[in-house]
């Protein structure tokens, strides 16, 4: 009985740490899914919304950034409760979604916006509809653009997946909590859990640099 | 009599408290070459970019031929792809090759087929000297390139008219003459033109009238040898030898030394 024993008991739970990485993948891949696309059309709608449409994108932003990811969470998991049972995977994946989205926004917002004027007005100029331009002209561009601050706010996402420990959720962070309580080895069962946040973040990174580097377009300076 | 391509009835535009123009009225017949010069503020800019309504003016009429142009009605972006227009700063896409460039109007606007699509670019390319770089994307591309692509992108349309706005403003003094030289082409191969630009050795060799545009109004206009020999205003006179001393030595420039 000595440490080694107890340190074999830790790696000997590493493939069912893995099982948990299985689970943080899937809510980091649902949760982004969503929120791209509800980030995109609020800044959509922020950018060239009128009125009560570009209000609303304002003021879900404003709000979702100012609320604790946590406090998200437990709203949509307890208040929820009272009216429809929203699961515990399902409440981790919209919080995530629902907090990322307002980020997002403000991410494609900035990146619409770096697009130049002239942009739109001869896709106008050649008898192109708004539509037209948006998602033939700006987004297009503005994507591109955009690819290295999204990659960054989806690896936030995939860090912040591991709040669902808190609904008990056995996610990657929950399933160290189990090892670490059965091996009394805290310390070195976190530093298991946060190499292997640590290679996931680091695979994403390189893989979205890589992706950044493939549709880049030829001859212009970023 | 030719006939009138664009009519434009008493144009007015404010920015916020400055009226840039003031009651403009003008007519371009088909064929005709027009070259605006004017101080800077006069709304020569202001003027081609109501015309397709970039900028929507206060009130007044512009008539494509015989059609009311009219933002909401349904005919609206038909009229405006018989526009062509060509910018001071080219703005290309950036993200689309120069063929691209060129064949993306008539693919989304008009629904060609992609293949006609890109034949007809590649016509229109090799029309302004820029096919062997179709494959190229803006970035890569000098500014005069980009013009002239900027410019088969807007003849692809096929448009009824062209409006260049300060069409090499944006050039180093070197790659004037490559664009100034396919404009004088498209002239001469009779294409009903609007430029605002201060190149006068342009303007003598293709412009069939010249409208001075002072305070929001022409304030004077006719062929260039009376504009640039006799005008009838002191103003334009002042004017006239004004740019006249800028371009000097390059009155010409890029029209002779290709």
């Amino acid at each position: 009985m000595g440490i080694n024993f107890a340190a074999n008991k830790v790696l000997a739970s590493i493939p069912y740490l893995l099982g948990g990485v299985w689970i943080t993948l899937q809510i980091t891949v649902l949760a982004l899914a969503l929120s791209t696309v509800l980030g995109l059309l609020l800044s959509l709608l922020r950018v060239y919304g009128k009125g009560i449409f570009h209000r609303f994108s304002l003021i879900y932003s404003r709000l979702m950034r100012s609320l604790p990811l946590l406090v998200i969470l437990f709203m949509l998991y307890f208040l929820g409760s009272e009216i429809i049972d929203i699961p515990a995977y399902w409440a981790i994946v919209l919080a995530l979604a629902f907090h990322s989205a307002a980020y997002q926004s403000e991410i494609f917002r900035g990146a619409i916006q770096s697009i130049s004027k002239g942009q739109m007005e001869a896709a106008l100029a050649l008898g192109m509809s708004k539509y037209q331009g948006i998602f033939s002209v700006i987004l297009p561009q503005a994507l591109r653009r955009a690819i290295p601050y999204w990659a960054n706010e989806a690896t936030i996402v995939l860090k912040d997946s591991s709040l669902a420990y808190a609904l008990g959720v056995t996610e990657l962070m929950r399933r160290g909590e189990y090892v670490s309580a059965r091996t009394s080895q805290p310390m070195l069962t976190y530093i298991i859990v946060g190499l292997i946040y640590l290679i996931l973040t680091y695979a994403f990174t390189k893989s979205m640099n890589r992706i950044e580097y493939k549709v880049r377009i030829p001859g212009l300076e970023r | 009599m030719p006939k009138p391509i664009l009519r434009i009835e008493n144009l007015h535009k404010k920015f916020r408290d400055t009226e840039v123009l003031k009651g403009l009225s003008l007519t371009v017949y088909e064929g005709e070459v027009v070259v605006i010069i004017g101080p800077s503020g006069t709304g020569k800019s202001t003027l081609l970019r109501c015309i397709n309504r970039l900028t929507e003016p206060d009130s007044g009429d512009i008539y494509l031929e015989e059609q009311k142009i009219e933002p909401g009605k349904s005919n609206f972006s038909q009229i405006r792809q018989q526009i062509g227009m060509v910018f001071q700063d080219f703005n290309l896409f950036n993200h689309l090759t120069a063929v691209q460039n060129v064949a993306i109007g008539p693919i989304k606007v008009k629904k060609m087929d992609k293949k006609k699509a890109y034949d007809l670019a590649m016509k229109e390319l090799e029309r302004v000297g820029m096919a062997e770089k179709a494959g190229n994307y803006p970035a890569e591309l000098s500014g005069g390139q980009k013009q002239r692509v900027a410019i088969a992108r807007a003849l692809a349309m096929d448009p009824k008219i062209m409006l260049f706005d300060e069409p090499t403003s944006a050039l180093d003094p070197e790659l004037i003459g490559e664009v100034l030289e396919v404009m004088k082409d498209l002239a001469n191969a009779g294409m009903t033109m609007m430029v605002v630009s201060h190149e006068m050795g342009f303007a003598r060799e293709a412009a069939d009238r010249i409208v001075f545009l002072e305070d929001g109004v022409v304030a004077e206009e006719g062929s260039p040898e009376k504009i640039f020999n006799n005008p009838e205003r002191e103003r334009t006179r002042e004017f006239i030898s004004k740019i006249a001393r800028l371009n000097s030595g390059g009155d010409d420039r890029g029209l002779n030394n290709k």
